[in-house]
Formats: C-alpha cells, structure tokens, sequence
C-alpha cells in the first residue's frame, strides 16, 4: 500500500465533491410554481395531531377549526356557522356548514367533531379539555359540547382544535394528517424540513401560493440561508433584526408577547407549599415597594436599549388585546413619585447607604431570570440601574429555570413572559388558587373582589358578554390587579416580532401575536400573495 | 472433514459464548440505566409540557402522566418496560410520538453514513501515518505526526468542529453551514454528491480526532516490527526499511490496527454526537442530546441500549478478526488437515 | 565514580516540565482570583470587538470581556475536571485493589463491572448521568466521575495482581500479616506512582468530557460558566463572524489539556523506575 497513491485517491474524489457542491445555488425556473421557503422556528416533533396539541398554539393549518379571530382577533365563524352557549353556561350547540370534505375527499360532519373533541380531552398531549364532560353529535351538522363547569374561555378550543376524521385517525396520525384545512402535508423529512401544498378541496379561498417548504435549522444556518437568498420568510429574534438582508424587508408585527415582574404578595412567615417551595417576600409583600417599582420604571427606555426599539411599553398582561382595560395606564418614569410613596409608608434611608429601610428590613431584593434568556437578563439589569436611585436595591441573579421552577418561585422577584390569545391567562395568573399554585398567581395574590370578577366572567353567557367583567378585575374604580389598585406585577414590555419577509411577498395584515413568535404569522398564510411579476 | 467439524465447533461456541454475554450486558446495562433515570429529578411531564405550561391544568397533567405510564410505581414500571423490550417494543417516545425503535432506525442510518466516511477516513489515514512514523523513527517527519497526535487527543472534537466550520463554511463559504442535504431539497432530490459534501465537513472533524489514537498505536507496532528478529535479518540481507515494513511488518502491523478500529466504536459514536450538534447534522447523535435534554425517558433508555450493542458489535468484530488471523489458530487446525 | 551528564540532565528536564506545568496552573487560578468578578460584568457600549489592546480576546454581545471569561470558565473547568478526575481514580484504586485482594467472587465482580462500565458509549453513559443527577455542575461533576474509572482500576488491579506473586508478600503472608496489613503496607506504596500517573493522565480526559457534556447543554448552571458553556454560547454567534468568541476559549481548553497530558508523562518518566537509570 503506498501512501502517495491512496492520498491521490483520496485527494481526487474530495476535490470533485467539493467542486461539484458548489454550484448549489439553484434558482427557481420560470415554470415551476414558486415555492414559499419559511424558516420559522422549531419543528413540531411529535407531529401534526390536533388532539395531542398541535395548533393549539393558533392555527392548524392542515386541519380546520370551528372558528378563528380574524386579523383584529375578533371571533368569526370557520367551519361552524353557528354557535350557541345555553343550558346554564354549559352546553356549546355548534352548527356546522355543509359539504365540507377532508383533503381525501371524505365528508367531514358533526361526528367527526365530536370524536376529535372526546379524543382531545382523553389523550394525554399538550390541549387541556379537562372541563369537556362529553361531545355529541346529534347529526349530521349540529354538535353539542357539554362542559363540566361554566368557563366561557372554553371557546379558545373552539378557535384552535383541528378536526380530524375519524375513520382515519389513530396514533400514526401525527404523521399522515389529513385534515380540511387549507394545505396539506406532502412530505416530512424530520430534522430538516416539511413540504406542504394546497388542499385543492378546500372549502375557502384557495391560498394563491401552492407549495410551502418550512425548514427546521439553527438561527445560524437560517440566516445564512437567507443571506443567500433561500428563505422568504424568517423568524429572527430581535436583536438579529437590526441586519440587513439583500431582498428581503423587515416585517414587524406587534404582539402580547410581554415580560414582567413577578412579585411574591404575601410576607415570609416560613410556610411552604406541600412540595416544599418557600412562599413569601417580606420586602415585595408592601404595597408601597410594587407600586414605587411601577413608577420609578422608565418602560419606554427598556424598550429602547434592551429591545432595540423592537417593543412596545407594558403596563398590564393583556395590553391591547379586546379585553384590555386601558383605564390602567398610567405615567411610570417617574421617580419622584415612586420616592413619595416609599416616604409616606416609612421606607426611609436612615444610615445613608442609598437603601431605604423599614422596620430593620431594608429594600433589598434579587430580581431572578432564567440564564438562557440574554433579553430577560437584559431587563434585569436594567431595572435593577432604574431602581438604585429611588432607594431600592434590586440585585439581578440569573438562574436555571428548573430551579425557579422547583424551588425559587414563590418567593422571589422573577422576570416572566407570558401572552396569549385567551384571557384565560389572566384568570390562571390573577385568581386565588390553591395551596400549590406552581406557575400560576405564583405570587400568592388574592383578592376577592377580583376573584368574584373573574368567577363572574367564566360564568357569562357569552365571549362579548365577559369582557368589562375582564376589564374590571384589572381596575373597577376602586381596586383591581393593576398598578393603580394591588400593583401584583410590575410589567415591563411587550415585544414586538420581527420577521424578514422577501420583498415580493405580501403578507398582509398579521394579527397581534401571543408569546412566542414563529408560527403565529401563519395565521392568514391562505391570504398570502407575491406581488413581483 | 474432522477439521471443517472442529472448526464448526468452535465458532459456534465462540458464537454461543458472545450472545450469552450480550444478553447478560443488555441486562445489567438496562437495570442499572433504569434505575438512574427513574431516580432522576426531572419532571417528565413537565418536561412534555414544555412552553404550554400555562394551559395546562393538574387534571390534565394527570392524564398526561397516564398516558406515559408514570403514575405506576418505578418497580412495576421497570417490569412493564423489561417485559416489552423482551419482545422487541421499546416503548414510544414522548418527544417524537413514534415508536422509539421507529426513531432510533430513521436517525442511525443517516448518522451510519458520517461514522462510516470517518471510520474508513481516520482508520486509513491514521495507519498510513502510524507506519510512516515508525518508519522514521526520532526524525522531524515522526516528531511533527506525533505532536499532532498527541494535540488531537487534548482537543475536543466539537471545537474541532467550530473552527472547520468558521474556515470551511463561513469564511470561504467552501462547504455548507449544516444540515445532511441542502435545506429545501427532499431526500430524493438531494443528489449523492451534495450528501458527501454536506458530509465532508463532520466527516473530517471525526477523523482529524480519531486519527490519534490509531497513529500512535500503529507507530509503536511499527517500531516494536522494525525492532524484531525478521527484520534485523532483512535489514542484514540489504533490505530497506520501507522495504521492511511494507513486505513484512505490514500483517503484523495491520491486524492490530483493524482490531483498535474495530474497538474504537464508543469513541466514534461519542464524537458523532458532538459534531452532529455542531454542524446541526439530524442523526442519533443530535437525538440523543434532544432526549436528554428533553426528558424523553423512553428515547434514552432505547439509545443507551443500542449504543451498548453498538459497541458490543464492534468489540465482537475485533475479536473475531483477531481469532480468525491469528497465526497461532491457523497452525493449530493447519496441522489438523 | 564518573557522573552521567546526560541522566542529570535528562532528570532535571523533566523536574524543571514539572515544574512549568505547576506553575500554569496556578498562574491560572491566580488570574482567575485576581480578575474576580469581572468576567460577568457587562458594557453595552463595548459589545462585540474583535481582539485588541484594551480586550486581547475580544468582547461578546453584551460586552463583556472575554479574556476574564475565559480564564474564570478555565479555573472552573479545571475544577470540575480535577474533582472528577480524582473521585474516579479513587474509586479505581479502591477497586482495583479489591478485585486483587479480595478474593475470586470480588475480582470477577469488579471485572464484570468495568465490562458494564465500558459497555456504553462513553459520552452516552455521561448523558445518562448527568440526567439522572437533574444536570447542573454537581451533575457534570458526578457523571464525569462515574465513568472514568475503568480503566485505571484495571491497571491497578494488574499490576496489584502481579505484586501477590512476588517473594516478599508471600512471605509476609507467612509470616502472619493480615491481608489489610498487606495491602496498606506494601500493595498501596508501590501502587502510588501507578496511581498518581493514572489520576495526571485522567484529568486531560475528565476535562475534556466535562467540557463536551456542558457544550451540549448538560451542565449549564449560570454560576459556572466553563469552557464548553462559553463554546456552546459562542456557535449562535459563529455565522455573524465573531471567531474570537470560539478561538480563545478552545485554545485556552487545548492547551490545558496538553499541559496535564505533559505533566503526566513526565512524572511518569520520573516515577518509572526503569527509566530513572536511562
């Protein structure tokens, strides 16, 4: 064996490898369809079953749902024409529109609802339908969804639940999901991409654009795919959107997608949860300490310096959504305020430090943020600069969220984002819970002219009929959730997501999105156009 | 005909010997991995839940905890599990959905094709090398192999990979930046070329490690052949050292060399999974970081039992080559016939 | 008596390696303890410069320096390795010499056990661990220990196995000393170079494992960034061209490694007793 000759063997083969995977660079030709390319975040691994959760996050895109919110997210019907809340705020009676087929060509009726719904609520994924007591179908086109309790947040299921067939479906769905949306799914190459078309028998308005490919890749990979002019549409997070990207657009789409402070509400008195958690701040348990923080807090700053513009001020957790109070508003980047109160509820700086003290405790507390997170951090350490010359120190501490999870939540400030489509968010974070809240009202926050608001808004005969009773938990005039009555969080800001959008792609008007962004901006992908020749 | 019969005899026995022990391998491996992921602290469901956690109610973490069996026991757990792995189910994996034998099949063969490319890549090129070196025993030529060895072995292979990548891909833009194919192409479309080139970099990455190993091993066979009665009589009778190691140490040399590539299986399954992160390539290296990093219990415990065979195989394979060309075997049922 | 010039000086080289080596290290915690807490502190004015004269390894992207980020997350990797390391050649030597002393059913228990132990794959097995401990440096810590010690108890326990037979201890034996007595007074000193040049030549690999276990995210407890942290930090940022944020950390973590692969060899070379008279 001659080492010179195998290395020529070697060297040869390599170089023509090398040569030939250059010229990959292929541009599409004038008569194949052309193709939208989106890199959008992380693949679904577990597949495209409804039932195990898939699209609970918005939309299913290869499967329809009863209703959608349309770009103002406001309610309006999808497959279901009419839907009805009676029977004591319990049953659903939802009318279904007629000759609606699967991407098979089977018909799709109310027995197929039904069975995706009782599917649903027993199969142990990440859709909750634990309050679903049975669904029927009484014939072909009308279901009736029976609940357990009165929940009028329960129609987020009926906006965001795919219906699957049910002669097809069974635990290798996931995977061949035939639905009747609006594409469907040709191929899945896990790990690296998924190529869907158009549902030709949609009952909708057929999407203008036929074929999609979404590609799973790192955001390195992704933007340098795109610099290469492979994506049309990019997920970046926002402190990558400051770049430039030859032949695509900065698209920013303003969302709910917020971060703020949690505050533990009750004093330390050593009581622990039943796993062991310790509850309770003796600094944050005052008033007087959340409402100063609100007020010394120069939002719009953060989201100049830690957002690079990319935001917008938060000052609740439902900021501009339907049921947001705006009543709740108020001028924060105010320090002088926010010393007054500290003054009048006796924190006063005794001994010079620049700490205010009261009843030898001093207003001292770490602000706690999951490591992985550099926006978190971020806002940590600002917040923590913001808050130095009023008296308070508030020292930033990054942490794995496992261990804020399991041990540190409830009794600690802790930077949270949260934001979602359903006011059910609000109640999960605002209503008095039990003795092991985990990450719901983590905080311990109670107050019972609250809870009777939001009891009172779950139990309203309809969606439009809750949402003062949702405005008034935040403020009634008198008290409230918000900094203006029992100031539980100090909220921060709502992020804006920024996409890269090829220049010749019109992708309408995109809905305000929840925490998360990515596949949010799929929401009317069916209206999308390209407005090049 | 006795020979064919003796020989018969004793590869089955040989055969006999190794699937016993494998089985008994299997065993302890899978006990004693089951015992350390039950103990372990993470919260499968919340691990599933993930980002949804907010939408999730304890009732349906109670069914979700069902439908992975985790409200059972850990010893009725571990009997449900042996029990469906005797029969060749090894359960489903919660973070794919699918069978986990179904996930672990799927990525293997695509990570089967790096480890094969720098298998063959470092076990020739680290054998040349070795042989060179020995060769030329103490000269600059030996000195400069054996520095790189030795730097090899202190480096870790994913910044190998992190600086082939920023050269390669980034600066001169010669190779891709990840993936097994070029994103947007199906499998199908992808051509033949354009895998090994998407291949070549990870490849190369494994090999310029595993390289190490096998030079320094074959350069002490080298010296040690060089060094013996044979080739001092050669020598004598005017033969050149090339000439030496090439007609005569070559067998000796090589035979141990097949052997420690054949062993050295772990160590590239371990480096795959660290330059499958690196150039985000989707085989069961990339996997098994996700089930570890996910919770997926049912994923793990499948790659960790596959990997041991995995390994097994390879040890298995050495020893056989070793039984099958050892002179000393041959002489024994040579003078038999 | 004619004094060898070339073996005094060949001793005395490998003394002064030693040496060097030693004084690496503690150059190195010693940076790390003088820069304290600076590494973490961050300057959104300074984000993202290459190497210079005021940063020698440039800044990352929240401006922090990453020269003192990468001596703190070099101390730290030394750290976990040298515990892990030594916990491993502890637990080797305690097997080692058990399988030798303690009597057939011992030996091909421990022997069965260090078969197991090299069954898997050896990041594999780290993985496994390091889930089962809920990750975390403590995690890193305890995997990297659980499975780098056999090996090194298979060496020990060979070279034990081969001092049994020797003339001495069977005279000891039969001069009435206990097992234990042998084993402290005449198994474990001659078993100590063996197992001082085992535990050196471990640390490279206990390092390196850490620093691989970490990189893929096993590790990442934020009060211990070590290097494979700040490696697996730096791949977001790779396309973007910020090379510095790869190139010194891994360099720092190489040259480490090498260090301890030198200062293992030549203790060695000293405590070998053949070489001792070359």
């Amino acid at each position: 064996m001659n080492v010179r000759h195998f290395l020529i063997g070697v060297a040869l083969p390599l170089l023509l490898v090398i040569a030939s995977g250059c010229d990959r660079q292929q541009k599409v030709s004038a008569d194949t369809p052309k193709t939208l390319t989106l890199i959008l975040g992380e693949e679904n691994t577990e597949g495209f079953d409804p039932t195990l959760g898939w699209g609970s996050y918005g939309n299913p895109l290869f499967q329809s749902t009863l209703l959608k919110r349309d770009a103002d997210l406001k309610i309006v019907s999808d497959l279901a024409t009419k839907w009805e809340l009676g029977d004591g705020q319990l049953a659903w009676t939802v009318k279904i529109r007629p000759e609606v087929v699967f991407s098979d060509g089977s018909p799709l009726t109310a027995r197929d609802v039904a069975y995706t719904f009782n599917t649903a609520a027993k199969a142990g994924g990440v859709v909750d339908l634990s309050n679903l007591q049975l669904a029927e179908a009484i014939d072909d086109s009308t279901v009736i969804l029976r609940l357990k309790h009165p929940d009028i947040t329960f129609i987020q299921h009926l906006i965001t639940l795919g219906i699957v067939p049910e002669k097809l479906h069974g635990p290798g769905y996931g995977r061949k999901p035939i639905g009747s949306g609006p594409y469907k799914l040709v191929r899945w190459d896990e790990g690296q991409q998924m190529i869907v078309e158009a549902n030709d028998r949609y009952y909708g308005i057929k999407p203008s654009i036929k074929r999609l490919v979404f590609l799973f890749s790192t955001e390195n990979a992704a933007i340098a795919a795109a610099m290469a002019g492979k994506v049309d549409v990019l997920g970046v997070s926002s402190n990558l959107a400051g770049q430039k990207i030859p032949g695509m657009t900065l698209h920013v789409v303003k969302s709910v997608d917020n971060r703020g402070l949690m505050f533990p509400m009750v004093p330390d008195t050593g009581r622990k949860t039943p796993r062991g958690l310790a509850i309770g701040n003796n600094v944050t348990s005052d008033i007087a300490i959340r409402k100063a923080v609100n007020y010394a807090i120069n939002r719009q700053a953060l989201v100049d310096g830690v957002l690079d513009g990319h935001g917008r001020p938060a000052f609740g957790a439902v900021d501009d959504l339907p049921w947001d109070n705006p009543e709740i508003r108020f001028k924060d980047n105010d320090p002088e305020k926010a010393k007054a109160i500290l003054e009048e509820a006796g924190w006063r700086d005794s001994d010079g430090d620049g700490v205010r003290e009261k009843d030898g405790k001093k207003a001292e507390f770490e602000i706690l943020y999951n490591t992985k997170d550099s926006l978190r951090q971020g806002l940590a350490l600002a917040v923590s600069d913001m808050l130095r010359p009023v008296g308070i120190k508030a020292v930033p501490r990054g942490e794995n969220w496992d261990r804020i999870k399991d041990e540190l939540t409830h009794a600690f400030v802790i930077v949270y984002g949260f934001g979602g489509h359903s006011p059910l968010e609000m109640y999960k974070l605002y209503h008095s819970n039990g003795p092991e809240p985990m990450y719901w009202n983590a905080g311990f926050y109670v107050n019972p002219v609250v809870d009777n608001y939001l009891d009172q808004a779950l139990r309203a005969p309809s969606f439009d009929e809750a949402i003062p009773l949702w405005k008034k938990a935040q403020w009634d005039g008198k008290t409230g959730i918000s900094t203006p009555g029992d100031a539980s969080w100090a909220w921060l800001v709502n992020l804006d997501h920024t996409y890269f959008i090829n220049q010749c792609l019109d992708v309408g008007k995109s809905q305000m999105e929840p925490h998360g962004h990515g596949w949010p901006i799929t929401a009317n992908i069916d209206q999308w156009q390209w407005t090049c020749k | 005909m006795i020979f064919r019969n003796i020989m018969h005899l004793m590869i089955t026995q040989f055969l006999l010997v190794k699937t016993f022990r494998l089985i008994l391998l299997i065993a302890a491996v899978a006990t004693l991995s089951f015992v350390l992921v039950s103990s372990s602290p993470v919260d499968p469901v919340d691990a599933y839940v993930g980002a949804a956690m907010l939408r999730i109610s304890p009732d349906q973490r109670e069914v979700i905890a069902k439908r992975w069996g985790l409200d059972r026991p850990p010893v009725e757990r571990f009997g449900r599990w042996a029990g469906q792995m005797a029969t060749g189910n090894f359960g489903v994996s919660t973070i794919f959905n699918e069978p986990v034998l179904s996930v672990i099949g799927k990525r293997f063969i695509t990570s089967f094709w790096l480890m094969a490319l720098a298998w063959s890549l470092s076990g020739a090129l680290g054998f040349g090398l070795g042989l060179i070196a020995g060769a030329r025993e103490d000269t600059l030529l030996d000195r400069s192999i054996r520095l790189y060895a030795y730097t090899m072995a202190s480096t870790p292979t994913f910044w190998v990979g992190m600086i082939l990548l920023m050269i390669f891909s980034v600066s001169l833009g010669w190779t891709p930046v990840c993936c097994a194919w070029p994103p947007g192409l199906s499998a199908e479309q992808a051509t033949l070329w354009q895998r090994l080139h998407h291949l070549l970099l990870p490849a190369i990455t494994l090999s310029l490690i595993g390289i190490a190993q096998i030079t320094l091993h074959t350069r002490e066979k080298t010296i040690e052949a060089l060094r013996s009665d044979y080739s001092i009589f050669a020598r004598a009778q005017g033969e050149s050292t090339i000439g030496i190691v090439f007609r005569r140490a070559l067998r000796n040399v090589a035979l141990p060399a097949v052997t420690l590539q054949f062993a050295s299986l772990g160590e590239l399954f371990g480096g795959a999974v660290l330059a499958e992160q690196v150039f985000a390539y989707p085989g069961l290296g990339r996997t098994t970081v996700e089930a570890g990093i996910r919770g997926d219990i049912p994923l793990l415990l499948g790659i960790v039992l596959f990997s041991t065979i995995f390994v097994f195989t390879g040890n298995f394979m050495a020893d056989l080559i070793y039984h099958l060309v050892d002179p000393r075997l041959r002489k024994a049922t040579g003078a038999i016939s | 008596m004619t004094i060898n010039p070339l073996a005094l000086d060949r001793r005395t080289r490998t003394m002064m390696v030693i040496l060097g080596c030693l004084i690496l290290f503690s150059a190195i915690f010693l940076g790390a303890w003088l820069y304290g807490e600076q590494g973490q502190v961050t300057n959104l004015a300074l984000r993202k410069l290459p190497p210079g004269w005021d940063q020698p390894f440039g800044t990352d992207w929240l401006g922090r320096d990453m020269f003192a980020r990468t001596i703190k997350g070099l101390r730290i990797s030394l750290e976990i390795g040298l515990a892990a390391a030594t916990c491993s050649a502890v637990i080797a030597l305690l097997l080692g010499l058990a399988a030798a002393t303690m009597g057939r059913i011992v030996d091909v228990a421990v022997t069965w056990l260090c078969d197991v132990g090299m069954a898997t794959p050896h990041l594999v097995l780290l993985i496994l661990i390091s889930f089962a401990c809920g990750g975390g440096a403590k995690g890193v810590i305890i995997a990297v220990a659980a499975s780098h010690w056999p090996a090194l108890t298979r060496v020990i326990r060979a070279e034990v196995m081969q001092l049994r037979t020797s003339d001495y201890i069977k005279l000891s034996h039969r001069l009435g000393k206990s097992p234990a007595w042998i084993a402290r007074h005449h198994f474990l000193p001659h078993v100590v170079p063996q197992f001082l040049v085992g535990l050196l030549l471990l640390f490279p690999h206990a390092i390196l494992h850490a620093a691989g276990l970490t990189f893929l995210g096993f590790g990442m407890s934020p009060h211990t960034p070590e290097i494979g942290t700040l490696l697996a930090e730096s791949m977001r940022y790779l396309t973007t061209g910020m090379w510095w944020l790869a190139v010194a950390p891994g360099l720092a973590l190489v040259l480490s490694a090498m260090t301890f692969d030198v200062l293992g060899n030549n203790v060695r070379a000293l405590l070998d007793p053949k070489t001792l008279r070359e």
